[in-house]
């Protein structure tokens, strides 16, 4: 692709000119202020826009537009762009002016819009370049130094394969390796590996701290709140689990005197022993009461309210399953699949589209589509309205289970406040274990109401005491089976309770030590913090393994770019430079750090700074016009030479020109310059010429037709 | 794949045939079979190594 012509509409001292070129080597020659610069800088302002809009907007106006046409390929690109607003139109067309792609919206050179995006895309699409820089980089020439030397010519090579204007991969290697270096002496690079660094430091501060403990998350020790506020809980548990302890082992030494008394006792013996309605005091009964673990003044309706209990708990157990199943229920509910029917829509949509875009059966293409959304959009409908009436009913009945509950709940508080108020334990735990109590000590319980009140009439007694509901019909034999069944398996889970208890303790010494050290090393003061320490070692280890990956990747890449680009590069620098020097020096070669070396005598590789400085300087053309080849992969723009051997003598210069019109012969070269004396070149190599007035560059017609009309006008 | 790698900024660079289009795509490559630890890493070192590139760019300039 060749760059056409720059149309300058608006553009510093131009106004309505167009500049055409040619393929191959084109002169732009004016005295210095004809606008050389400004013609070679209006090609990236067009393609990826200006910060210095002042300098090219012309004086007194608020215009500043201009046009660049490439052509190639059979296609033809076409950028216009208003410098002031940063609109752009893009047109590509191919050889029958039918545009292939285009573009049209607003790209200012930083801007970061899904049109700016777009735009570059393009650019990088069709030119192979979206960066402004980079374009610099790669196809401008600007002002050369005086004198090269191998190791910046081998910078600025490196420079160039980075894919970046201006930055040195092995700089940025340097400068990851300098900071892993200052991190740790363990390094697999081999530098000085002797000095302890920050890492080496930090490991050795901690292992002469003494060990915290074997909590391995600092994080956590660090926050002392954290810890408090976890003894503070482990505490609290540790309170209840003990009344919770007591309480059965009581309840287990309860049942274990209970068997031993009850297979003590013969009937008979119970007979005799049995104190007659009033004839045993008080306080022996109450004393066996209490040593069984009943109330002191077991209530009459007792049983009663036990039954209760029992009845409201089994209530509740029993909803639990219709509240699980409504649940399972409710979650498999189906939904309605609104994502797939908006996009089978927007799907017939754009078939629809370009079924009248193409006029390929539209009609047909457009009533299927309806039919087809309608039947989609009924069946959507139906399932909306079967799940709308699912959930409805899942509601209804959520309520109804809701409403029961509650009723249960009620009764449950409304037993709470009787239990309470007589003194009885109102949990539904503390009336499971009464209740298993009581069945035990039913014997105990009768004889306890039938004794007279203080004050009452034996003969009362009979009246006022109905024997008390017998809530299991089984003897004595199969009841005292079942209690030594429940003893030992009691007894296994009050042991169980007691070794998690113990595991608490433990848990809590260590925490109550964990905080002691770390108030204790807070005290210490300097170097005492090893929570510090630690925190700071996994910072360095994790930003160590971060440089290394880096490193090793940026090596790798390296590595790979030499592998599968280096031998292209070297072949066709080493074409273009063979030519340049007419045969002499057949081949160039790039080292691992891209030094270049040169074939000499077709035996000896000799560094390029053992050459002159003409032939560095034909060295770094050949490099980077191959570079640049081989970055664009066949998308060529012309390379721009800005007056770039400006302190070169005659003789050097007409080595540099020979290499100029070598390089230019595979593509387009402009070259812009103030030098007559490349005017008499021109004729004789027949370049096309673009010469600038040298007074009146405003009014005057810059080169426009034929292929020769502009070659040596100046001279 | 999301985040950095998922880029458009990761797409076009990918497409250089220079060192950093290189690095990008082996990054790509490596994470492709990666666990979620390892992508991680290699995220976070691309990022280290494209923001020192663009550093040290604007150092330059």
């Amino acid at each position: 692709m060749i760059l056409r012509s720059i149309e300058m509409e608006s553009f510093g001292r131009f106004h309505g000119q167009t500049i055409e070129f040619r393929r191959g080597m084109n002169l732009v020659i004016g005295p210095n202020e004809a606008g050389k610069s400004t013609i070679a800088e209006a090609v990236p302002a067009v393609l990826f826009g200006t910060d210095r809009l002042e300098r090219y907007k012309p004086w007194g106006r608020n215009a500043c537009s201009a046009s660049l046409f490439f052509e190639g390929g059979g296609r033809t690109i076409q950028i216009k762009r208003n410098l002031v607003t940063d609109e752009v139109e893009l047109v590509e067309r191919d050889d029958l002016y039918q545009p292939l792609s285009q573009f049209s919206g607003n790209a200012p050179l930083r801007g970061r819009s899904s049109s700016c995006r777009e735009y570059r895309e393009l650019l990088e699409s069709l030119l192979g370049v979206a960066d402004e820089k980079l374009f610099r980089a790669t196809y401008f020439f600007g002002h050369q130094p005086q004198e090269w030397t191998g190791d910046e010519l081998a910078q600025k090579i490196r420079t160039l394969v980075s894919g970046t204007a201006e930055v040195d991969y092995a700089d940025v290697l340097d400068r990851l390796l300098d900071e892993h270096f200052n991190l740790t002496r363990s390094n697999p690079w081999g530098r000085d590996k002797q000095r302890d660094r920050e890492y080496e430091e930090t490991c050795r501060e901690l292992e002469n701290h003494e060990p915290v403990d074997t909590v391995p998350v600092f994080v956590e020790i660090d926050d002392s709140n954290e810890i408090s506020r976890q003894i503070e809980s482990l505490s609290d548990e540790l309170v209840s689990d003990r009344l919770e302890y007591e309480k059965g082992l009581r309840y287990v030494e309860h049942v274990r005197n209970r068997q031993t008394t009850i297979a003590e006792m013969s009937p008979r013996t119970v007979q005799e022993e049995s104190p007659a309605p009033g004839a045993a005091g008080d306080d022996d009964i109450c004393k066996q009461l209490a040593a069984a673990g009943l109330p002191e003044d077991p209530p009459r309706d007792l049983v009663e309210l036990l039954a209760e209990a029992t009845e409201i708990r089994q209530e509740m157990s029993a909803l639990q399953q219709p509240y699980a199943a409504l649940g399972n229920r409710e979650k498999k509910i189906p939904g309605v699949p609104w994502t797939v029917l908006l996009s089978v829509c927007a799907l017939l949509v754009l078939v629809t589209g370009a079924a009248w875009w193409r006029q390929f059966h539209p009609w047909p293409v457009s009533s299927f589509a309806g039919i087809v959304v309608l039947l989609l959009s009924g069946w959507c409908g139906w399932r909306f309205t079967m799940s709308r009436k699912a959930r409805n009913e899942c509601k209804t009945e959520r309520g109804r289970m809701d409403q029961k509950k509650s009723a249960i709940q009620q009764r449950q508080s409304l037993l709470s406040e009787r239990c309470e108020a007589l003194g009885l334990p109102s949990s539904p735990i503390d009336l499971v274990r009464l209740q298993k109590l009581v069945s035990s000590n039913r014997d105990l319980l009768e004889t306890y109401w039938r004794r007279p009140a203080p004050g009452q009439p034996v003969d009362d007694i009979a009246v006022q005491d109905e024997p008390l509901p017998r809530e299991q019909n089984g003897d004595a034999g199969s009841e005292e089976v079942v209690h030594v069944d429940e003893l030992q398996e009691m007894e296994a889970r009050l042991a169980e309770f007691e070794a998690e208890m113990s595991r608490k303790e433990g848990r809590l010494q260590e925490l109550n030590r964990q905080l002691e050290n770390l108030a204790s090393s807070r005290r210490a003061g300097t170097g005492g913090n090893a929570t510090a320490l630690q925190k700071r070692k996994y910072e360095l280890e994790s930003r160590i393994t971060l440089l290394r990956k880096a490193i090793n990747l940026l090596a790798d890449a390296v590595d790979e770019f030499s592998r599968s680009h280096l031998l292209r590069l070297n072949h066709e620098a080493g074409k273009l430079f063979a030519k340049i020097t007419a045969g002499r020096y057949a081949e160039i070669r790039l080292d691992e750090n891209m030094v270049p070396s040169v074939l000499v005598d077709r035996r000896r590789w000799m560094p390029a700074d053992s050459f002159s400085k003409g032939t560095i300087d034909a060295l770094y053309l050949a490099l980077r016009t191959a570079l640049t080849k081989i970055r664009d992969d066949g998308r060529t723009l012309p390379l721009m030479l800005d007056d770039p051997f400006v302190h070169l003598d005659q003789k050097r210069l007409a080595t540099a020109l020979n290499l100029v019109d070598l390089a230019s012969a595979d593509g387009q070269l402009v070259l812009f310059s103030h030098n007559l004396e490349l005017g008499k070149r021109a004729a004789r190599e027949r370049w096309h010429v673009v010469p600038l007035d040298w007074g009146t560059v405003d009014t005057s017609t810059a080169e426009e037709g034929g292929e020769n009309a502009g070659q040596l006008h100046l001279l | 794949m999301t985040g950095l790698l998922g880029s458009d900024q990761i797409k076009s660079l990918a497409g250089e045939e220079s060192v950093r289009g290189v690095l990008v795509r082996m990054v790509l490559e490596q994470a492709e079979g990666a666990d979620s630890d390892e992508v991680k890493l290699l995220e976070q070192a691309l990022q280290l190594l494209l923001s020192r590139f663009q550093a040290m760019e604007e150092d330059a300039s």
